[in-house]
């Protein structure tokens, strides 16, 4: 079925390019899997900034540091194959505007969340219409936002909540079999960084909230040794999901600091004790709950200063601001 | 209607943001033709004169998953442009071996002169019709990302979005920026006698004259395309979104790299090769660039009343006016969200300079929505675009 309100390619559609070096034989690449540079609890940097789309009411742009591979690449080209992709995504937020004639009352907010990846966000070409994945990180977001939004000082009122990325997390090594990890682990990096920015976007747009809420992500991994063995499983901090032969189980929260509160909490993959092969007291749900806080907590101190400054953005607009 | 620019002062007890958003127009009428009392200069209400763009500044190369891409400010507009290149085999494509043989014509004429080959700097006659009729440039624009209000995000794309698109594809039609020869994936099959004989049943199947078959063993054939899908992302809106959107698909192509790529005949495939310093960056058709324009009227009803072009009288009592020095239309350079709202007639005018003359050469003109526009000014506007495009070359060559 052809879109017909968007320019189409080549009826018979397109394939992507296939690289000679992807051909070869697994060992010979094997070597190129990058490697985590970073201590098991240390978190990437982020940016974060308000206010960078005027015609919204509050609006965000966040982008994770690029893996030491992926700025080794950068600085230096060597292969057009990205070793690993940060996060980049942009937020607005439209509101607290009133709702539709034809909407029945509402006495709170009602809240609309969107997530869109650009086109070129991900190794596959997405399609301009939001896939099944998309949708679920939109109702994930809302859920992790609907707890923190104060809702009933609005009611009749509408929030749009929207979300483009223009860069996603890679659910896997590339060099890796398609799969080799069963689960898209990007999502779970993406989903903690559309919550930390639609947070920011929500403070920037004065709308009353509990807490600022932050997202972060844990995870067990177990890595290869240098022999080519598996390795024991490690909790680790905000993954980065192209840097690890296997992820087990993730874990993403959206956790209020000051509240110590948890609106959203999404735990994936398996990490029973026959699958560990372990009973360490330190790979278990709590804990790996425990780490996904930490690395809320971690977030959190980001984005408190990134509403600082839109704060104080706000609070010199009447006297700097005058143009005429 | 210019009365009511001198009884502002004193009717005036809101904030001046107020007052813009209940009396827009009145309050950029002010601000344009300013009581002659004040000693003011007419400027626009966003501090620009008249024929300023807004400050731009562009980055280039920042998406990983992209073969290019570019980041373009106009002021508050934000577009954001990645190009992905993916194969197009010729084998999928329905009407290529009817089309190919048709073109054999003009690849034999070619080969014949093989000294003119290798520049590639003829004009290539089947250029525009390979990219035009296989679709292998594919630009969509998206407004759907919140970037302002009006848009809803996941509803169809806005009238808006699929013009700014169709707008772009014509423009990179007609300025046949990308070359069809960078899209191209060439196969030297290796003369071999068994390569012959398998050839020859193939044009045996096709049912072409039998001359072909006589130059088939040096002849190269085109493997496969590279289709560019130019997607842009307009993140944030306020005004003039053409000009952002095409400065942006414009760095993003100079910036786009394509890798080698060859047909591999045991695995039947085009492959590439992942060195970047196998890879080659477009070599794109000049640098044309868009500038576009407002007119603001300063009868307010010119905005709702059907356009009629005036007869004489009319005519007469303008010209009067303008002999008196009363100005009653402004053109205003890159328009913002606040300026478009106002003003009912556009001109968008894209003009590129020839690399050894400097000639100015207007690569498209559009005009619609009035008549306040003529040749004279027109001729004006274009030479505006030129400096801006001096500008615009300066911005894109930096990042």
């Amino acid at each position: 079925m052809t879109d017909r309100r968007r320019i189409n390619g080549p009826p018979s559609g397109t394939r992507p390019a296939v690289f000679a070096s992807s051909l070869k034989s697994a060992s010979s690449i094997s070597t190129a899997r990058p490697r985590r540079q970073r201590q098991p609890d240390e978190l990437r940097k982020i940016f974060l900034k308000t206010g960078l789309i005027p015609s919204a009411s509050g609006s965000a742009y966040l982008e994770f540091e690029p893996s030491a591979s992926l700025a080794a690449a950068r600085s230096s080209p060597q292969s057009l194959i990205p070793p690993s992709s940060a996060l980049k995504l942009a937020c607005t937020v439209h509101g607290p505007k009133p709702l539709p004639r034809s909407a029945s009352f509402s006495p709170n907010i009602v809240l609309t969340t969107h997530v869109k990846y650009a086109p070129f966000a991900a190794r596959q070409r997405k399609g301009h219409i939001r896939d099944a994945s998309e949708r679920d990180l939109g109702v994930h977001l809302e859920t992790a936002l609907r707890g923190v939004i104060v809702a009933e000082r609005w009611p009749k009122s509408g929030l749009d909540i929207t979300i483009t990325i223009l860069e996603a997390e890679d659910d896997r090594w590339w060099g890796d079999a398609p799969d080799s990890h069963d689960a898209p682990w990007g999502m779970m990096n993406v989903l903690a960084g559309c919550i930390t920015a639609a947070s920011a976007a929500i403070a920037d747009a004065r709308i009353d909230c509990l807490d600022l809420v932050a997202g972060g992500v844990a995870a067990i991994v177990s890595d290869e040794t240098p022999d080519g063995e598996p390795s024991t499983p490690k909790l680790m901090l905000d993954t980065d999901p192209a840097e690890h032969k296997s992820i087990l189980s993730a874990c993403v929260v959206a956790y209020m600091p000051s509240r110590d509160e948890i609106t959203e909490l999404w735990l994936k993959g398996d990490h029973s004790k026959s699958s560990l092969g372990t009973t360490d007291q330190n790979l278990s749900h709590e804990s790996l709950i425990d780490g996904a806080v930490n690395a809320a907590r971690g977030a959190h101190t980001v984005l408190a200063e990134a509403v600082k400054e839109s704060a104080e953005r706000f609070a010199g607009l009447p006297t700097g601001g005058s143009t005429v | 209607m210019a009365s009511a620019a001198p009884s502002v002062p004193p009717s005036l007890t809101l904030p001046p943001s107020q007052f813009a958003r209940l009396q827009p127009h009145a309050y950029l009428l002010a601000h344009l033709s300013p009581p002659a009392s004040s000693n003011q200069p007419s400027i626009r209400a966003n501090g620009r004169a008249t024929s300023q763009f807004r400050v731009t500044s562009a980055n280039t190369g920042s998406l990983t998953h992209t073969n290019g891409s570019a980041v373009v400010r106009v002021g508050d507009t934000t577009a954001v442009c990645g190009v992905r290149a993916e194969i197009l085999p010729t084998d999928d494509i329905a009407s290529w071996s009817v089309s190919h043989s048709s073109s054999s014509m003009n690849k034999r004429r070619k080969l014949t002169n093989p000294a003119q080959k290798p520049t590639q700097e003829e004009e290539d006659p089947e250029d525009e019709t390979h990219i035009q009729q296989l679709n292998l440039l594919v630009p969509n624009l998206s407004l759907s990302t919140g970037c302002a209000p009006g848009f809803i995000p996941g509803a169809p794309p806005s009238a808006l979005a699929q013009s700014l698109s169709h707008q772009i594809l014509n423009l990179l039609h007609s300025t046949r920026l990308v070359r069809a020869e960078d899209l191209r994936i060439w196969y030297q099959p290796p003369s071999l006698g068994q390569e012959d004989l398998e050839r020859h049943n193939e044009s045996e199947q096709m049912d072409v004259d039998a001359e072909r078959g006589e130059e088939v063993g040096k002849d190269k054939e085109i493997k496969a395309f590279w289709v560019l899908y130019i997607d842009i992302m307009i993140i944030s809106l306020a005004g003039n979104p053409f000009d952002a959107a095409w400065a942006a698909v414009l760095a993003a192509l100079r910036d786009t790299k394509l890798p080698r790529a060859w047909w591999d005949v045991d695995n039947e495939m085009v492959v590439c090769s992942d060195a970047v310093s196998e890879s080659r960056k477009l070599s794109l058709r000049g640098l044309p660039v868009a500038s576009s324009f407002c007119v603001f009227e300063a009868d307010a009803a010119a905005g709702w009343r059907a356009v009629i072009i005036p007869d004489a009288e009319e005519e007469r009592e303008i010209e009067e006016s303008a002999r008196k020095g009363i100005q009653r239309r402004w053109i205003l350079a890159d328009p913002d969200g606040y300026e478009e709202g106002l003003t009912q007639e556009r001109v968008c005018i894209v003009v590129d300079k020839e690399e050894g003359t400097g000639k100015t050469v207007i690569v498209k003109m559009e005009k619609n929505g009035g008549w306040a526009v003529d040749g004279k000014e027109l001729k004006a506007l274009v030479d505006i675009s030129a400096q801006r495009w001096g500008e615009v070359k300066h911005i894109l060559e930096q990042c």
